[in-house]
């Protein structure tokens, strides 16, 4: 089991960052994920948004490497939890993949909140916890995959950057 | 950005515009009355449920729900 954990700081409110976090795909930096779907949405007596997505990623997987997974299919799916607490200012992602769990399961929790010391600005707390299951080189591939989450966490901020960037010219256009 | 089924592409592409502006216009601003969506929702979900089940797709056991409906704390 690995545990990865990191933290991010963006340049813009809180409203901003997660209206872009809700909009995230499709991005340029994310081209994996090619599906997302809604399968439930609700408020909560709280006044919380909670939603349930199922998102499809395909890795281009080759043949072979299929069948060493003994996987026929060539798309993985991740099903994610959200939810946003408009008062409070928090938006707390919780998402695990729910195939190829034979395997690995990776669980990542991400929280975005307005930062402590500069409430214009918002921070990222990003944390995963990795087990590949039944290999001897589990710890091993825990690692590996933990660079992996690394670097695509960077992909995943430059996503919700381009994303508010994208709305913000939209906007411009929109107001000429 | 596609659906899972491709036939509920358009569909989501009608929901997701309808949420996203009642997600930053109104639910931000603290307004979380009238959903404007349940309609273009239920379209939506009725397609891709039907999509999970015919790939197959182990999504563990969410019940369709819909916007707007008291949901207990997890």
């Amino acid at each position: 089991m690995k545990i990865w954990s990191t933290e991010h700081v963006f340049s813009y409110p809180w409203e901003t960052v997660i209206k872009a976090a809700m909009r995230k795909y499709p991005n340029p930096m994310n081209p994996n994920v090619v599906g997302v779907d809604v399968l439930d949405r609700s408020l909560d007596a709280e006044g919380r948004l909670h939603s349930h997505r199922l998102l499809s990623t395909e890795w281009g997987l080759p043949g072979i490497v299929r069948a060493i997974l003994g996987t026929n299919h060539t798309q993985t799916y991740v099903q994610e939890h959200s939810i946003v607490d408009p008062e409070k200012k928090k938006m707390e992602l919780c998402s695990t993949n729910i195939t190829l769990t034979n395997l690995i399961s990776v669980d990542e929790r991400l929280l975005y909140r307005p930062h402590p010391d500069n409430p214009d600005v918002t921070i990222l707390t990003q944390e995963a916890i990795i087990t590949v299951k039944g290999l001897s080189l589990g710890s091993y591939l825990e690692g590996m995959m933990a660079m992996r989450m690394s670097a695509n966490a960077i992909k995943g901020w430059d996503a919700i950057e381009w994303i508010i960037k994208n709305s913000e010219r939209e906007n411009e256009r929109a107001s000429l | 950005m596609n659906s899972v089924g491709e036939a509920c592409t358009d569909m989501k592409r009608e929901y997701d515009q309808c949420f996203n502006r009642w997600f930053a216009e109104k639910f931000l601003k603290g307004d979380q009355g009238g959903d404007p969506c349940t309609e273009s929702f239920k379209r939506y979900q009725r397609c891709v449920q039907t999509a999970i089940k015919e790939k197959d797709i182990p999504v563990d056991g969410v019940e369709f729900m819909g916007p707007n409906k008291d949901k207990p704390e997890s």
